[in-house]
């Protein structure tokens, strides 16, 4: 009865998650805006990504709070003042990429992402481009674009000391692994 | 017969959480599909982080707050206590006390780390010099696990003029420690016992208490994203002052921060800048029209390079 009830959950997950789902615990977003008086760039190491190559679905999520500043005053106000990490913890993008993308096959193709990118609790639909890389059966993903602040309702105020730009430039990549059939979970 | 029983409760758990979920998703306006509940489980948990920004400024007007220098940053101050408001030295004689200077403390805190400080400064009254060091002790957490903030601070005050028995005599030590907590992202309390003891009584005053336990509160409310209201409030537990009827250092303010400095301009009974010192001789009041202008200027200098961080990423 035991092994059934094994046998029964391990079906399960492999049909929720399968054999073409690829997924990145370390996604590498970097964000940089020029500024006057010194530019403005911050690291995340830590956001997660699932790409299903079945169905093109694509999805990221990032920990706003991840994000690590040079210094102190600016990763502090960058939560406090322009993001709002407390109300609006993540930023996300779920979409689809258009066509089909052998990924038996080594190489780097150009990709096209469309779907809902969630920044500050606002939603714009975008469609990014970026890189796909296969090489050895590894699977990455880079991708560069820029983000309007106005776009996701982040107010710049005019009496700060650390201007940032209208726009922030925004990189991104993750290397992905492929989710075993026998290891379905994490 | 009892296994059976527990996998068709196990397997109608299993579909009830799904519909559940579908339920919510459903609300959402959004369809959930396997990659959006794949990469729910794979994102890390936030809720065990520290909750930032409680207090903006390592100092509200009187009080200090559980906000240290963060590592190898260093914050100057300039604080300053005008003159008297609503008595006859104030008014238009001196542009309501403007003209006259209370208290100036000059001081810098330097962060060794980010919960550890070193600071120093000088104040005018009583030519007070200060070394202080200041310990973040505990954070409050998101998830609430730790739902206050302490911070530990002692300081060391000497009066190198004046004349006094023995060196000895010129000292003085102030204790306290610093609980605080950020309600919401607009309202962070705090509450502090001290202890304060002076070698040599301030005032030296026959029969004056030289050690003494205070409280201090204090409220910060942020009514847009770079102003506050600050409230500031000592009380020292000490017979001989209660008994002659020192009034209670009370200072209300706005705090206005532009990201590297800030300014708070308030309005205060409190002569000194010192808590040594106010907290010892406060004796203005303001229903005889004892209170006063003053403001804080706090700069943070960010000794951390940008090429230097890029190399380390």
């Amino acid at each position: 009865m035991k092994h059934i009830l094994l046998i029964l959950l391990a079906w399960l997950t492999v049909h929720q998650a399968g054999q073409e789902t690829y997924v990145c615990k370390n996604v590498k977003v970097n964000l940089f805006s020029s500024a006057p008086i010194e530019d403005i760039e911050a690291n995340s190491t830590n956001g997660v990504s699932v790409y299903n190559a079945g169905t093109g679905e694509l999805e990221f999520s990032i920990s706003i709070r991840s994000f690590h500043f040079p210094k102190a005053l600016m990763e502090e106000h960058f939560n406090e003042n322009y993001i709002e990490s407390d109300k609006f913890p993540k930023a996300t993008f779920k979409g689809k990429i258009q066509g089909h993308v052998d990924l038996t096959k080594d190489g780097t193709y150009p990709v096209t992402a469309t779907g809902d990118f969630q920044v500050h609790g606002v939603t714009q639909i975008r469609t990014i481009t970026g890189n796909l890389k296969v090489s050895g059966g590894v699977v990455t993903m880079t991708s560069e674009f820029m983000v309007k602040c106005a776009d996701h309702h982040i107010d710049i105020p005019q009496i700060v000391f650390h201007h940032i730009a209208e726009s922030i430039r925004i990189r991104v990549s993750a290397t992905y692994t492929q989710l075993k059939n026998n290891n379905p979970s994490k | 017969m009892k296994r059976i029983i527990i996998a068709i409760t196990l397997l109608t758990l299993v579909t009830g959480l799904k519909a559940q979920q579908t339920d919510t998703t459903k609300k959402a306006g959004r369809k959930m599909s396997s990659t959006d509940s794949l990469l729910n489980a794979m994102s890390p948990e936030d809720k065990h982080q520290d909750v930032i920004g409680a207090f903006k400024a390592t100092r509200l007007i009187l009080s200090q707050t559980t906000t240290t220098v963060k590592r190898n940053n260093l914050n100057f101050l300039v604080i300053h206590r005008f003159g008297d408001i609503g008595t006859p030295t104030g008014g238009g004689h001196t542009l309501i006390g403007l003209d006259a200077v209370s208290d100036v403390y000059i001081g810098f805190e330097y962060g060794l780390s980010d919960n550890l400080n070193v600071d120093f400064g000088r104040n005018t009254i009583g030519g007070l010099i200060e070394f202080g060091l200041k310990y973040a002790v505990l954070h409050q957490k998101m998830d609430d696990s730790s739902p206050i903030a302490i911070t530990l601070f002692g300081e060391y005050g000497v009066r190198p003029y004046g004349s006094f028995t023995s060196y000895a005599a010129r000292n003085s030590y102030l204790g306290q420690a610093i609980i605080s907590r950020k309600f919401t992202s607009a309202l962070s309390l705090q509450v502090s016992p001290i202890y304060v003891y002076s070698n040599t009584a301030i005032p030296d005053l026959f029969g004056n208490d030289k050690g003494f336990f205070a409280l201090s509160g204090a409220v910060r409310y942020k009514f847009t994203k770079h102003m506050s209201l600050v409230v500031d409030y000592e009380h020292p537990f000490s017979s001989y002052r209660m008994d002659h009827k020192f009034p209670d250092p009370l200072g209300v303010g706005i705090e206005v921060e532009t990201g590297g400095h800030v300014f708070t301009l308030n309005i205060t009974n409190s002569r000194a800048v010192s808590e040594i010192n106010s907290l010892s001789n406060t004796q203005s009041d303001y229903a005889r029209g004892q209170f006063r202008l003053g403001f804080t200027i706090s700069r943070m200098f960010d000794f951390n390079h940008h090429e230097q961080w890029k190399t380390s990423n």
